[in-house]
């Protein structure tokens, strides 16, 4: 492959860039890397793909873990340049396929509001949308107008092969009018944000399994794969099941929740268009057990804890679940700084009242809103600046655990995450 | 007897965690020793005329021209408000109760005309804290700092049968230094928040005004620290 001088030159520049703000001490150089490479050559994600992305994720919530399973599934035929360090914009994705293995196939994690512009320059085999909800509305677009976003970069790229969540109307509306699609009917636990049909406006009928609309005659498109999911007293069951009728078992799964086994079915459709053997591509999905931090067990100062990382409500909805039961307490950490969204509003979103009977340390710089909200949720809560610090006013039944759970939003989430590591990149 | 709230098209109206104005109110009105009984309601069904009070909160363009219709059709919001009913109208729920809003593609839609007021465009979508101080025509016992976020992309100008809730000092609210509107006991107001967890003393007017007397404030330890930390916010700034 030949990638062109210029670019060729603005990689070196941004290693160089990089470099400095690694020793600078100012992290790991993914961001300055790919915008100083972006500045010296502005085609350069162009340039680098040429024909080797193989499959970009987007959605709300599971970019990182379905990148990571996709990734890890792919592996059995070569070599998969695919960081999953939250780079998910323009340079990211540059700075992910210069610093990756030459040549080798990518799959990239990709935000919603920046999937058009790295469709049109990448042309993926295979672009995968799982779902879309409200998240920091401060900062990023409301989801309808997201859903028109998509709609248009899917009629501009019509030779990039959709894979798409059929059980998601907001998705499927995004979707509808591509000529290559699969769809799959991943499940939509959150269903606050497409109440309403995203083009006539029209309240949806909802039963288990299907939506339609009355007004525009819209409907669930037919899936092709199905994810099945259910979970009693402890046993979950959780299956995909391939067009031609082949059952997937997903409850060997190294991740958690409900919504990790919909992204390992989304997963499999995506490694089924991409000619990998899928029985091989099931047991190496089932080896990732901790995604960039997310789900991995880490040293927080005195404490141990099980880092979950939830964004938005949907997120935060399924994150619940997941939980060992009450009266287990849980460290719930609510920061709203800007990668969060200035407005933390959405904890009215959140279903805390299933934190009932247990006690939550509430923490991060927007703990008194979260007190507020777990006061009114009839949850016991003790707010608590620095919950790690060693002499912490912990109640007994924390200190008593080997591992407590600790939730967190983005940036809370990624301080306990780097301090843990020590400046590794991943976990 | 119960004091009986509608939740108007919370599926809707309810994109900010509005859902909390409800809870606050069912929060303090259980502290107050009132009964209530909560009604949410979906586009679809029978908006009740018979509430005490009414909460509209924010939403997506597509989703307030849908309530809009909705509650245009029914006409149960008027009769409500003519029987001596409150509304406590957020963002995109104040926009639909003035007599223009523009829709998705900015073109002007007729409103419920329950408020004197019309909203065109910001030149710039309004985000962030939101701090505004009570005007000389916010109910008694209103006085106390208002806190909030707003984010909204609208203009709302007030005609002469609106008065200000209240008078900006941090954010822009209306866009014109004013914030919010009111006529009678119908609220509307850019604060988010919700406004009734920040705001606790407007809940307590709303539900004051369903019994027929003026409630005593309760002061809750974990309100009066996330208010507190709120203006130390913006005006250390």
């Amino acid at each position: 492959m030949n990638t062109p001088l210029r670019t060729r030159l603005a990689i070196s520049a941004g290693k160089l860039a990089a470099a400095t703000s690694r020793l600078a001490g100012r992290g790991e150089g993914m961001i300055i890397g790919g915008k100083v490479a972006l500045a010296v050559s502005p085609h350069a994600l162009r340039d680098l793909a040429q024909g080797r992305v193989a499959a970009l994720v987007s959605a709300t919530n599971g970019k990182t873990s379905t990148t990571r399973l996709l990734a890890t599934a792919l592996s059995q035929s070569g070599p998969v340049a695919s960081p999953t360090t939250g780079a998910n914009m323009t340079e990211g994705a540059v700075w992910a396929l210069a610093t990756g293995e030459p040549g080798a196939q990518a799959v990239l994690e990709v935000d919603e509001a920046y999937l058009p512009r790295i469709v049109r320059e990448t042309q993926p085999k295979v672009v995968l949308l799982a779902n879309l909800s409200r998240d920091q509305l401060d900062r990023m677009s409301e989801v309808a107008m997201l859903a028109r976003k998509w709609r248009a970069m899917i009629a501009e790229n019509p030779d990039v092969l959709i894979i798409a969540n059929a059980d998601d109307p907001i998705v499927a509306y995004a979707a509808e009018k591509a000529t290559k699609i699969v769809w799959v009917a991943a499940g939509q636990a959150w269903t606050a944000d497409s109440s309403v049909c995203p083009d006539c406006g029209t309240l949806l009928s909802r039963d288990e399994k299907t939506w339609s609309c009355s007004g525009c005659g819209r409907s669930r498109p037919e899936p092709s794969w199905t994810f099945e999911w259910s979970a009693q007293q402890g046993n979950t069951y959780a299956r995909a099941v391939a067009p031609d009728g082949q059952s997937f078992d997903l409850s060997h799964l190294g991740l958690p929740g409900r919504f990790n086994a919909s992204n390992a079915t989304m997963a499999l459709a995506a490694c089924s268009e991409l000619g990998q053997d899928l029985p091989t591509a099931l047991e190496l999905m089932n080896t990732v057990s901790a995604v960039s931090g997310r789900f991995a067990t880490v040293q927080a100062g005195a404490l141990t804890v099980r880092l979950l990382l939830a964004k938005n409500p949907a997120g935060w909805s399924e994150l619940l679940d997941i939980m060992p039961p009450a009266p287990t307490p849980v460290i719930v950490m609510i920061n709203a700084n800007h990668a969060d969204g200035r407005d933390p509003s959405w904890l009215w979103d959140v279903p805390f009242e299933r934190l009932a009977g247990r006690t939550v340390i509430a923490s991060g710089n927007r703990r008194r809103d979260l007190a507020v909200r777990l006061l009114h949720a009839g949850v016991d809560a003790h707010v608590i600046e620095d919950p790690f610090a060693p002499n912490a006013d912990l109640p007994d039944s924390v200190r008593a655990l080997e591992v407590i759970d600790c939730a967190a939003t983005y940036t809370a989430f990624q301080k306990i995450r780097v301090a843990a590591l020590d400046g590794e990149v991943d976990a | 007897m119960s004091v009986k709230i509608a939740s108007i098209y919370p599926t809707l109206l309810g994109t900010y965690g509005d859902g909390g104005n409800v809870a606050a109110l069912t929060h303090l009105a259980t502290l107050h020793g009132i009964a209530v009984e909560v009604t949410e309601v979906s586009p679809g069904h029978t908006v009740p005329h018979d509430a005490d009070i009414y909460v509209l909160g924010g939403g997506e363009d597509t989703a307030q021209s849908a309530a809009a219709a909705a509650l245009h059709a029914s006409g149960a919001l008027a009769e409500g408000v003519k029987n001596g009913a409150s509304v406590l109208a957020i963002c995109a729920g104040y926009q639909i109760l003035g007599h223009t809003f523009l829709d998705a593609e900015g073109k002007p839609s007729a409103g419920l005309a329950l408020l004197d007021v019309t909203t065109d465009r910001l030149d710039t979508r309004a985000v962030g804290e939101l701090l505004a101080q009570p005007s000389e025509f916010a109910p008694a016992g209103l006085t106390e700092v208002f806190t909030g976020y707003e984010n909204h992309g609208g203009h709302t100008h007030l005609g002469p049968d609106a008065k200000p809730l209240a008078t900006v000092t941090h954010g822009v609210g209306n866009g014109d230094g004013t914030e919010g509107a009111i006529s009678g006991r119908v609220i509307g107001t850019y604060l988010h928040g919700p406004c009734l967890v920040r705001n606790p003393r407007i809940a307590e007017r709303l539900l004051g005004w369903a019994v027929g007397r003026d409630l005593d404030h309760i002061v809750e330890a974990e309100v009066e620290a996330l208010r507190q930390e709120r203006l130390d916010f913006v005006t250390k700034k």
